[in-house]
């Protein structure tokens, strides 16, 4: 918990190293917001779910079928 | 989905709002399984501050038993799902909800989630909370008739998850997200039987689990080359005593305008729940209160690569409103050390963006 904390106060402090909006141009590629359509994703994390026995991180519910 | 095509062909030259729509289809090969999964994704823009996106697909499912090791029997099967979600930007502040269905002859399934965003520092940091639960019934509806008794349960989930989301540099944002679920109910495979001395024995899968997953992301991108690279990583435990440790590298390649080369390379690795033993050396209850034959429990390595092209209408010649169409084409290997065996699978997509 403790490394998690430390991790989300220096990425919140980053903040304080503002990117203006007329510098996001490369940050607007689509490669940069999300490279993988929603069905790409849902079919990954479906795969996966099915075939390990991890499964989360992607802040959306997994599950969902009789695989297990 | 009929109006959703005449949108499409007659959308009026003074458009609007945006949307996309994607079909695409996935096949699907392991050892004993084969997918083959057509699936439909819409999205809308509803005004100048809300979206709606829905989808639909089908799993049809052909494997060499029900679960390895019961009855050995070859079955086919169809999964539906739909689900649908909307959100809207409130001045900072995006809110939205989803849902989803999946239907299949031994399991339902419903899940749905609300999520709050908030934008700060001109939109550097984006923090997020969501929250969802679901419901699930399951059966052993494919056994056939008179061949065991009926099996009944019923599993509820609960979800919770915060995120952040912050831009480093002109070229580098990176992100956090932890995910911890709660289950109740069956957890079993109502075919699977576990091996114990005494033969083979229905699952006995704790009631409860409690699941951690903590992932982090950088995005950098590379000017001189013009290529993204995305690594991530995951730490995930739960309280059966599983662990696992899964980092990710995607490189993507912008080729020219309107081409794009996508080299994917993840690393999967866990240990095994503790209760996991590929056989048990009595069926006391006492000594093994859960028994499983689940290999998802047990301990393995996996290596996935794969590669995707993804081009532009415009690129491979479609004109007028056909030109910003994106046609994406997938391949993937998966090596895995357990019983399921090396997979494959393929997509193949055609986004469709219109105006209304």
């Amino acid at each position: 918990m403790s490394r998690l904390v430390a991790v989300v106060t220096m990425m919140l402090l980053a903040g304080c190293l503002r990117v203006k909006p007329h510098q996001r141009e490369d940050l607007s590629r689509r490669s940069m917001i999300q490279d993988r359509g929603a069905g790409e994703r849902r079919c990954t994390q479906h795969q996966t779910g099915s075939r390990e026995g991890a499964d989360g991180g992607t802040g959306e519910p997994g599950g969902g079928c009789g695989c297990n | 989905m009929r109006w959703l095509v005449l949108a499409l062909l007659l959308v009026p030259a003074s458009a609007r709002a945006d949307g996309e729509l994607t079909l695409r289809g996935v096949w699907y090969k392991e050892k004993a399984t084969r997918v083959v999964q057509p699936m439909l994704d819409a999205r809308f823009d509803v005004g100048e501050e809300a979206e709606v996106d829905a989808h639909f697909l089908v799993d049809a499912i052909t494997s060499a038993s029900v679960a390895a090791g019961a009855l050995n029997e070859p079955f086919s099967e169809e999964r539906w799902e739909a689900g649908a979600g909307y959100v809207r930007r409130l001045g900072d502040w995006r809110i939205g909800g989803a849902g989803r269905f999946s239907h299949e002859p031994d399991y339902d399934s419903f899940f749905a989630t609300a999520r709050f965003e908030r934008a700060l520092f001109s939109d550097n940091t984006l923090l997020g909370l969501t929250g969802g639960g679901g419901f699930d019934a399951v059966s052993n509806a494919g056994v056939p008739a008179g061949m065991g008794a009926a099996i009944t349960g019923e599993l509820t989930t609960v979800l919770g998850s915060a995120s952040v989301s912050q831009v480093l540099s002109p070229r580098v944002v990176a992100g956090l997200t932890y995910d911890v679920s709660s289950l109740r109910g069956f957890q079993e495979n109502p075919y699977r039987s576990a091996i114990t001395a005494e033969g083979l024995v229905p699952e006995r899968h704790p009631d409860q689990r409690l699941r951690h997953a903590l992932a982090a992301s950088v995005r950098y991108f590379v000017t001189q080359t013009e290529t993204s690279v995305i690594a991530s990583y995951r730490e995930y435990r739960d309280d059966w005593g599983l662990r696992a440790h899964t980092p990710e590298l995607r490189v993507v390649q912008h080729a020219g305008e309107g081409l794009e080369l996508t080299l994917r390379y993840r690393y999967h690795r866990q240990t095994a729940a503790d209760f996991y033993l590929p056989s048990y050396p009595s069926n006391d209850m006492t000594e093994f209160p859960f028994v499983t034959d689940d290999i998802k429990l047990s301990a393995f390595d996996t290596h996935t690569m794969g590669f995707k092209v993804g081009v532009i209408g415009s690129v491979i010649g479609f004109t007028g409103r056909f030109e910003e169409t994106r046609v994406e084409l997938m391949m993937e290997y998966t090596d895995q050390n357990n019983r399921f065996g090396n997979a494959v699978q393929a997509h193949a997509a055609l986004t469709l963006p219109f105006q209304y």
